[in-house]
């Protein structure tokens, strides 16, 4: 049974080695709660996407371990995976759309990929799309869409299967700074809900604002890991 | 189940249609082969059952010495009918045999005395073993050693021959045509792979078992190879009617049997879909490796 002392998400001396000449993550420990909205930041190469692909399991580790809930991810059995991925929602940086379906095909499509119903669909696809603003656009074509809606729909497509925790590779990446602020209102609506949000960007301008913890890497190791102080309103006291 | 079927079966077709001309080649070579293989088979099954029946058709007729006795000529009959491979033998009497010619020709027999021998006509189990039992007539004390034993060899000989060929015609195109069909297949399910990486992809995103992301690869193998012996079938049957057609208009009378269109259909679009299978699945094997 899980202590509440367990972090939900945790790597521990984790070291990712691609080959002799690539060391993608050096010695990372990371302690993730339960509900946390925690930006990876740090250069190209310095290990952001790889931690998320290490809880994907895209990726494995060379030595050390990652835990979901005390249990190993990296010894998550191959044939098993899948079963773990349902539990994440992933969005990529490229969206990847289906470029010849509408973005209610684009969200059923995944949905039937893990074996939803058209009933189950009609039902649960409407309430995605409404969650990340993109209900009215339901009939469009992703070519039709603007940067910032297309990564609505790559979001709305991560929630299919209710995933308490949500991973974004670069979900800024390729989008203008106002469309920027609307990915991360929400990703953080998602949280609000009680999904864990793991978001690996080096869009700086974002996560200050967002004002959320924020592990900074650099060349595969964790250099700083910053939880904000809560902002406190101060209170102007007129006298009478 | 059937939402899955209809999506697993919908994703397969929309891979035919994107690789159509990949799809083509694939179908196309595996029916050639197909045609080859189970044309060839089915003319081996053929020529090896008419070779079945000559023995039924096919008559030895041994000639005995001038002037032997009726017992001898039993005797002679009974050792001949103890022979392994021998069915029947029945005495043709020289003046039965006679009356028959002068009636048959009467002008090519008056006035000549009979001619003819005593004779046994023998009819044999098998056609395989017709010389060893020839061989053995001939060492025969009444039976006249040149020209005592009279047999279509030739007719044997080429429904032995012919059965060779069509054996080694099968195995050596067949066998390249497969091969052909084989890496059209693998190729065009890779190539279908590659065109659906986007769709992989997402499927692996959210979670979509291996089972679920290769089903469609391996159905669409599968529906190329079992096209291809669909339309090998109607290729044999085509070339039956062609043959049937050729032998009359040279006026030759042969009664071809009733080509087994259900089963040939059957038979070839089940080779021809288990075979898709395993090119689809050794395709996808070095895809996910």
């Amino acid at each position: 049974m899980q202590s509440i002392l367990t972090p939900y998400i945790e790597l521990k001396n984790v070291e990712v080695v691609y080959n002799r000449d690539v060391c993608a993550l050096r010695d990372v420990n990371l302690q993730i709660a339960r509900g946390e909205f925690v930006f990876l930041v740090g250069k190209t190469g310095a290990g952001k996407s790889t931690i998320l692909k290490l809880l994907s399991r895209e990726a494995n580790v060379t030595t050390g371990d990652v835990l979901l809930e005390g249990n190993s991810i990296s010894r998550i059995p191959r044939n098993k995976v899948h079963l773990h991925r349902r539990r994440l929602g992933i969005v990529p940086q490229d969206f990847a759309l289906l470029p010849k379906k509408n973005i209610w095909e684009n969200v059923g499509y995944a949905m039937r990929a893990v074996g939803a119903t058209k009933r189950e669909i009609r039902a649960r696809a409407p309430e995605i799309l409404d969650l990340v603003g993109i209900a009215h656009r339901a009939d469009a074509f992703p070519n039709q869409l603007s940067g910032g809606e297309q990564q609505r729909v790559a979001i709305a497509r991560a929630l299919i299967n209710d995933p308490p925790i949500l991973l974004a590779d670069e979900p800024t990446g390729n989008l203008d700074p106002e469309f920027s602020i609307e990915i991360m209102e929400v990703l953080e609506r998602i949280n609000q809900r009680g999904a864990t949000v793991i978001v690996a960007t080096h869009d700086m301008p974002v996560v200050e604002r967002m004002r959320k913890r924020v592990v900074t890497m650099e060349k595969g190791r964790v250099i700083s890991d910053v939880v904000p102080e809560p902002i406190v309103l101060e209170t102007a006291v007129v006298d009478a | 189940m059937l939402d899955r079927i209809e999506f697993l079966l919908g994703e397969a077709l929309t891979a035919l249609r994107r690789n159509g001309m990949m799809t083509l080649a694939a179908i196309t070579t595996s029916a050639v082969s197909l045609f080859l293989i189970g044309g060839l088979s089915y003319a081996y099954f053929r020529v090896q059952e008419y070779g079945q029946t000559l023995p039924g058709k096919f008559e030895m007729r041994v000639f005995l010495r001038s002037g032997v006795k009726e017992g001898e000529i039993s005797r002679t009959a009974e050792a001949i009918r103890k022979m392994p491979d021998v069915a029947t033998v029945t005495w043709i009497p020289r003046d039965l045999a006679w009356a028959k010619q002068k009636r048959e020709h009467p002008d090519l027999t008056e006035g000549i005395e009979n001619p003819l021998p005593d004779a046994l006509k023998v009819k044999l189990k098998a056609l395989t073993n017709a010389d060893s039992v020839a061989d053995n007539i001939r060492g025969l004390a009444l039976v006249d050693p040149d020209g005592g034993v009279s047999y279509l060899k030739d007719e044997q000989r080429f429904a032995d021959q012919s059965l060779q060929l069509i054996r080694w015609l099968g195995i050596l195109f067949g066998s390249i045509l497969l091969a052909t069909a084989g890496i059209l297949i693998y190729n065009a399910i890779r190539m279908a792979a590659l065109s659906r990486r986007n769709e992989v992809r997402i499927m692996e995103l959210v979670g979509a078992s291996r089972a679920m992301i290769k089903a469609p690869f391996m159905i669409e193998g599968m529906v190329q190879g079992l096209l291809g012996g669909v339309v090998a079938s109607f290729m044999i049957l085509a070339a039956q009617r062609g043959l049937i057609q050729f032998l009359d208009s040279v006026k030759i009378q042969a009664t071809l049997p009733a080509y087994p269109m259900l089963f040939m259909l059957g038979a070839l679009s089940l080779a021809g879909g288990a075979y898709g299978l395993v090119c689809s699945t050794a395709a996808l094997r070095r895809e996910s490796a």
